[in-house]
């Protein structure tokens, strides 16, 4: 687990150092190079705005009228009889949702449980079983313009869901 | 995602609505927009540092280097990118930042999705291998997770990383779960379904 730590510490300087000094080696204008591409990353980065802008409005609209609440206790209905704790299941709507507001929810439940109880184990593992998918998607498909993002997003979704089961699994052996 | 959008929008106005939480809807739906705002400009010097940075590893070469690299693995992933150097050499360098956690993932992985519309344009083999590189990224496995780590220890965690080794397994579940469920979709439904 060290190792596995130092390598995400030490790969960032070894890249911002290791690939100029490649490119310098190879002739090379770094300079001029970089900031060519700079520019092209700034242009990427705001065009993906208006995608954003409408996907958060969406989901914010879902989670400020309290119909993601409603979703959650519906599903926790569903949920619970299969072992799947109450508090765990707001999280597991949210996680795909929006990646600030499953940081927060993890954060609560690791403060309330404790961090290393098994609810506190559980709300870790589920945090960290996928990413943001609708940010994801809509990141990377806004940035090209294209619209074909039905079966992409489904599939990110079953694939979140598979996520979480394993996880789940995974922490009944380990844990419950 | 036309779906997703009106489902989201149309149930939250009702529900609003119906419960009386307009208002809390409303100061939702602005604090999201500015978060969507935020974020952009948190991201553009990201943006900047990383496409610069893979712009020099691209004309120095690094990037065929990559390419040819992760070729026999990744070229059964992205079948419509053997020998085409410039988007596996990219979507490589997003994949492995993804799973070391960098700031680089996000950046990479959207430079590969521009090389890939041009090189492929409206084709289908270009949607299927931009539908999997953004399945991979969005499942986000990651061997070492350092956000969940980093708030674990601040919460008082006496083994933070303990959840590292579920995690990775959660992370495979959910990337095999992904491609595997676009394999059938993508199957089983006509293309260009805009849904």
């Amino acid at each position: 687990m060290r190792i596995l730590s130092y390598v995400g510490t030490y790969a960032f300087p070894v890249i911002l150092l290791g690939v100029p000094l490649y490119a310098a080696s190879k002739g090379v204008k770094v300079y001029e190079t970089f900031v060519k591409g700079a520019e092209e990353g700034f242009k990427i980065a705001l065009g993906t705005l208006p995608y954003l802008v409408a996907v958060f409005a969406a989901i914010s609209c879902f989670r400020g009228s309290g119909a993601l609440d409603l979703f959650a206790s519906s599903l926790g209905s569903v949920l619970t009889p299969l072992g799947v704790p109450l508090d765990m299941v707001p999280l597991l709507l949210i996680r795909p949702v929006s990646g600030s507001g499953a940081l927060a929810l993890t954060g609560d439940l690791l403060r309330r449980y404790g961090p290393d109880s098994s609810m506190g184990i559980l709300a870790s593992i589920l945090q960290g079983a996928t990413d943001t998918t609708f940010y994801v998607v809509t990141l990377y498909f806004g940035s090209v313009r294209e619209k074909r993002t039905g079966q992409v997003l489904a599939s990110c979704l079953i694939g979140d869901a598979c996520g979480f089961l394993a996880g789940f699994l995974v922490w009944r052996l380990i844990a419950a | 995602m036309n779906f997703v959008w009106m489902f989201l929008l149309s149930t939250g106005c009702v529900v609003a609505v119906l419960t009386g939480n307009v208002d809390a809807m409303m100061t939702s739906v602005l604090d999201g927009i500015s978060a969507a705002v935020e974020l952009v400009i948190g991201l553009i010097g990201v943006f900047c540092l990383w496409v610069g940075i893979e712009r020099l590893a691209e004309e120095s070469g690094l990037i065929d280097v990559l390419a040819r690299m992760a070729g026999p693995v990744f070229s059964k992933l992205f079948p419509g990118l053997k020998e085409k150097h410039r988007p596996l050499g990219t979507v490589t360098a997003s994949v492995m930042s993804n799973v070391l956690g960098l700031s680089s993932s996000t950046p990479l992985g959207l430079k590969a999705m521009s090389e890939m519309k041009e090189l492929f344009g409206e084709r289908r083999e270009g949607l299927d291998s931009m539908a999997r590189l953004v399945i991979l990224n969005a499942a986000g496995f990651c061997i070492f997770p350092s956000g969940v780590i980093a708030l674990r220890a601040a919460l008082g965690s006496r083994a933070p990383a303990i959840i590292a080794g579920p995690t990775a397994v959660a992370g495979l579940a959910a990337t095999a779960g992904g491609l595997l469920a676009y394999h059938w979709l993508s199957r089983s439904r006509r293309p260009g379904d805009g849904r």
